[in-house]
């Protein structure tokens, strides 16, 4: 080295730049998470999901000696005395409060809803037989045995679904509890009239054969948006003034409705109730707060204590008057809502340009840094981590792996059509950077209009391999939700309040003026009902295996459809006969959700949501009778888009343009696995796993015919075709289908965790795929393995068709962490991203993990607790996600540097 | 006595708690659940002059509000604005 370049080198360096950097740049080094966070999550990780009795009790008893009173406030008194006598549960190192039941990760069951999958297990155990078998989707779905999940009973304790711990003591209460909905449940109520629809047996047979993966009874809210503004706005002293208001205005008037007009006064007693018992569960928390002062030696802790009282009586009581406070006030409200019936997707919105207004001014007052607010932001995500739901296995196990998907947003544009982002939302991030947990998962709407510096902190969030940030496109979005809700008067300003339900199912909000600190500010919010009930998860190559099979399952013997008998001689007559199928399926299944949702909202009308959720407190109408502003809802999901688009390119490439061999040759190579021991055999549900039998030589041929077969996710316009004509149709045809709003179906295409038990159920596909191993995931996602030509070949492919046609588009990306080192990698994610946006991609999530560590963690998980993976949608602990989803996420594609 | 009987007993889950008082895990059962010498009774309807006649699993009557019920002995009544200690 020169005397000159030396002298350089030191020059920088007294000006603390060092040479090395600007060659690489390192990341922005993030601090710990704070004292509290750590102890609270080092508390977290030792904790057992756990079911309880107490709510259900209170719930049950209110509501069965309230009985002949008008249903809706039949609920709300129910809902109010189960919401108050909940134990209030406050840890030292907390500074907000309160959860879903007195244990920290706890939950309780709904049998006014669905009791099925409990109640047998529940009274075989008090009475020492064997329980009955379980359902067939129950069945094949598979719940990690790590964690917090309580998969086999012990001691005390007795596992309830696979996955909660509820004490031995509480069975008879449980027992006790639910008989009296023996009949007169949700899901009992349904399926007496479901029965009457036409075609009931064929709808009973697609259940059990697990192409549609569950009844909407078990999860009858969520994958929508919260709406936290009228608390906010008014704080629930003042909420219950209004309800008298409207009382004294609509007590015993129709107005020009002679059907909902005289419904009104009833809602605003309804209203009163439950703000009531709202305002009781705050104040029992203030209480609490205030004995655990009084027994508290340590002054700090005792500080703690006595603010938690001031906050949680403030906010049981008047509109916030702090960010702390607000915050606390959106956690109570969300936490009501998820409490009134079992559900997962529930999203938090926009929460940062909610409460940028409370923050705005306490940092402007002083009374408040950045790094209290990272705190509380921090604390915040472990109390919507602790949110269970309480479900059948086959829903928390097969379809939800566990998460409940309180998916908060951030980004897009404000009412005014600028950028929303706000300096909170970069301290969300920061929060999630330093605690690093699953939930809240967090969602970037990107939009040209979005502040680069913002783009590359969420980036950098990104690449830390936690799955969050997920990216989708704000335009995009947008287009959606003018298209599909501007039959119901969505104009512009509404769209830009839109964003995700659950993990991915856009959902329709608007601005509403929030009155603080002597300013109006237009704040975002969920305006709709469930944007998710709709058909659960239609296994589309399954059905196409029952194409060529003739209706029968050749897995189980049970025939499914009935027998088509048609000859496929062309790839058309496939094509045709599985959309006849398809349709089969649609039309039964359709009806059939319709009456249980039917049976829902006019038997168990949501109560909190419907306080909450814009225009119902307006118009004095709850959420099943349409109050919500939009509610053309209701989707259509799918499952297995990939696998079934690369069957049929298979077929149409082997079979019909190069008749390599017949139909009935392929059809025998599915039903034989290829000659491969199946998965069902071996317990290994990883793609790459073929062990061959003795017959494996005769099918040589056809298998690797299969495995060569164009894929999509390369930019191959033959299978790209067949991808596109498939969105094309389904576009076209879903909307002939209608909800019980009346509303026309719409396409949704997330997997979730459904092509794992769904994957479990369907042979060898003619992509060559084996039987019993998951599909692809997401919609848009290449088949693990089968994208050859780079990430900009998946971005064609997935292109070929107008994203906004549909709810969403789900494509997942797995990345190793060398690709994106440095603050170079940060900048190269970030185009990555920008590039699909550009394309009109929807949404994309990444992956950043070297598969080696999945592999080494899914043989000893206890020794990795804390590592967390993106799904499909959401971000999990590895060591609570069942093995089958587990091989799928380890056998993605890795795109290395 | 249990450290679950005990009105610092904080919940945590189906199997442990914490002490309130101490800030230490408290397990529910076996080893270690066994009150201390600072047990205080938790408001459970168990110990509430309005419950009666309970069962072999703890269920018994609830005459504490104006239409009697039934309850459970373990269940808390923290919150219940009816409970007076027997």
């Amino acid at each position: 080295m020169t005397t000159s370049e030396v002298t350089l080198e030191e020059v920088l360096k007294s000006r603390n730049i060092i040479v090395s950097d600007l060659a690489d740049p390192q990341d922005y080094t993030i601090p710990e998470a704070k004292e509290s966070t750590r102890k609270l999550m080092e508390l977290y990780y030792s904790l057992k999901v756990t079911a309880d009795m107490e709510a259900p009790y209170w719930y049950n008893r209110t509501w069965w000696e309230n009985e002949g009173d008008v249903p809706i406030i039949r609920r709300a008194k129910a809902m109010a005395a189960c919401l108050s006598h909940i134990t209030p549960t406050i840890l030292p190192y907390e500074k907000l409060v309160m959860g879903k039941a007195k244990n920290v990760r706890g939950a309780f069951p709904f049998p006014w809803v669905c009791a099925s999958f409990f109640n047998a297990q529940a009274e075989a155990l008090m009475n020492e037989v064997l329980a009955p078998a379980e359902s067939e989707a129950d069945s094949v779905s598979v719940v990690g045995s790590g964690g917090g999940n309580v998969t086999k009973s012990y001691g005390s304790v007795i596992s309830i679904a696979k996955k909660f711990g509820m004490r031995k003591e509480e069975i008879p209460v449980l027992v006790k509890t639910s008989k009296p909905w023996d009949g007169c449940s949700i899901e009992d109520v349904s399926a007496t009239y479901a029965a009457f629809t036409p075609g009931y047996d064929q709808e009973q047979r697609i259940m059990d054969s697990v192409i549609c993966m569950f009844d909407s009874w078990a999860i009858p809210q969520g994958r929508e948006v919260m709406n936290y503004y009228l608390p906010l706005e008014y704080g629930f002293d003042r909420i219950q003034e209004l309800c008298d208001e409207k009382i004294a205005e609509v007590m015993g008037e129709a107005g020009d409705d002679g059907i909902l007009g005289m419904a009104r006064g009833y809602y605003y007693v309804a209203m009163k109730e439950i703000t009531k018992g709202l305002s009781t569960w705050c104040d029992n928390h203030a209480k609490q707060a205030t004995y655990l002062a009084s027994i508290e030696t340590d002054p700090a802790f005792r500080a703690n204590y006595l603010k938690i009282a001031e906050v949680m009586h403030n906010v049981a009581h008047r509109k916030p008057a702090s960010f702390r406070e607000a915050l606390q006030l959106t956690l109570c409200c969300h936490l009501g809502v998820v409490n009134e019936d079992p559900q997962s997707g529930q999203s938090i919105g926009r929460l940062g340009q909610v409460l940028q207004p409370f923050y705005e001014k306490d940092v402007a007052d002083g009374v408040t840094l950045d790094e209290d607010v990272i705190e509380l932001l921090e604390l915040y995500r472990i109390k919507i981590t602790c949110i269970e739901c309480f479900a059948s296995a086959g829903v928390s196990g097969g379809v939800l792996s566990g998460n409940t998907f309180n998916n908060l947003s951030l980004g897009g544009q404000t009412y005014d059509g600028l950028s929303a982002v706000t300096p909170l939302e970069y301290l969300i991030l920061e929060a999630g950077m330093r605690n690093k947990t699953p939930q809240p998962t967090l969602s970037i709407l990107y939009d040209e209009k979005t502040p680069e510096d913002f783009l590359m902190k969420a980036a950098s969030c990104t690449k830390l391999g936690l799955g969050y940030p997920a990216w989708m496109n704000n335009q995009t979005g947008m287009n959606f939700m003018l298209r599909n809700y501007g039959p119901e008067g969505m104009n512009l300003q509404d769209a830009r309040a839109w964003c995700l339900g659950g993990c991915l199912e856009s959902a329709p909000g608007c601005f509403l003026p929030l009155h603080y600190n002597g300013k109006v500010t237009m704040i975002p919010g969920g305006a709709s009902p469930t944007a998710g009930t709709g058909v659960h998860f239609i296994a589309l190559p399954k059905i196409l295996e029952l194409v060529l099979t003739n209706g029968l399952d050749r897995r189980t013997g049970k025939r499914v459809y009935p027998a088509h008998d048609r000859e496929l001689a062309t790839y058309e007559d496939v094509v045709d006969q599985w959309r006849t199928y398809l349709h089969v399926t649609t039309e039964v299944v359709n009806r059939v959700n319709n009456i249980q949702m039917d049976v829902w909202r006019t038997r168990n009308p949501p109560v909190v949501n419907s306080l909450l959720k814009p225009d119902c407190f307006t118009r004095g109408a709850d959420i099943g009778m349409m109050g919500a502003r939009y509610n053309a809802t209701i989707n259509f999901e799918s499952c297995g888009t990939i696998t079934f688009v690369n069957a049929l390119a298979s077929l149409k490439k082997n079979v019909f343009d190069e008749q390599r061999f017949t139909l009935a040759e392929m059809t025998e190579a599915l039903v034989n696995n290829f000659g491969f021991e199946t998965a069902y055999t071996t317990g290994v549900f990883s793609p790459d796993s073929r062990i061959s039998t003795a017959a494996g030589a005769s099918y040589e041929k056809r298998f690797a015919a299969c495995l060569q077969a164009p894929k999509y996710g390369n930019a191959d316009p033959y299978v790209d075709g067949i991808f596109r004509d498939y969105e094309n149709y389904m576009f076209q045809v879903l909307p002939n289908y209608r909800s019980y709003y009346g509303k026309p179906l719409y396409l949704c295409q997330i997997s979730v965790s459904t092509h794992g038990p769904q994957g479990f159920v369907t042979l060898a596909t003619a992509d060559g795929r084996l039987a019993g191993t998951t599909y692809s995931d997401g919609s848009v996602s290449a088949a693990a393995g089968t994208d050859r030509n780079g990430i900009y070949a998946i971005f064609a492919s997935a292109t070929v068709y107008d994203h906004s046609q549909n709810q969403n588009a789900q494509l997942n990306l797995k990345l190793h962490p060398s690709a994106v080192r440095g603050l170079n990698g940060t900048r190269k994610l970030l185009d990555i991203v920008r590039a699909y946006m550009r394309k009109g991609g929807f949404h994309v999530q990444f992956n950043v993990v070297d598969s080696r560590e999945l592999r080494t963690a899914q043989a000893q998980p206890e020794a990795h607790r804390e590592l967390m993976v993106r799904v499909a949608g959401f971000t999990q602990y590895w060591c609570e996600i069942g093995k089958p989803i587990q091989d799928e996420v380890i056998y993605r594609t890795e795109y290395e540097s | 006595m249990k450290h679950l009987d005990c009105k610092n007993y904080i919940h945590l889950d189906c199997e442990k708690g914490l002490c309130a008082l101490d800030k230490a895990v408290v397990p529910s059962d076996g080893e270690g659940s066994e009150a201390c010498a600072r047990f205080l009774p938790a408001e459970k309807c168990g110990l509430c002059m309005h419950f009666s006649e309970p069962d072999r699993h703890g269920i018994g009557t609830c005459g504490g509000y104006a239409k009697a019920n039934w309850a459970y002995a373990s269940m808390n009544a923290v919150t219940c604005t009816s409970f007076k200690a027997s």
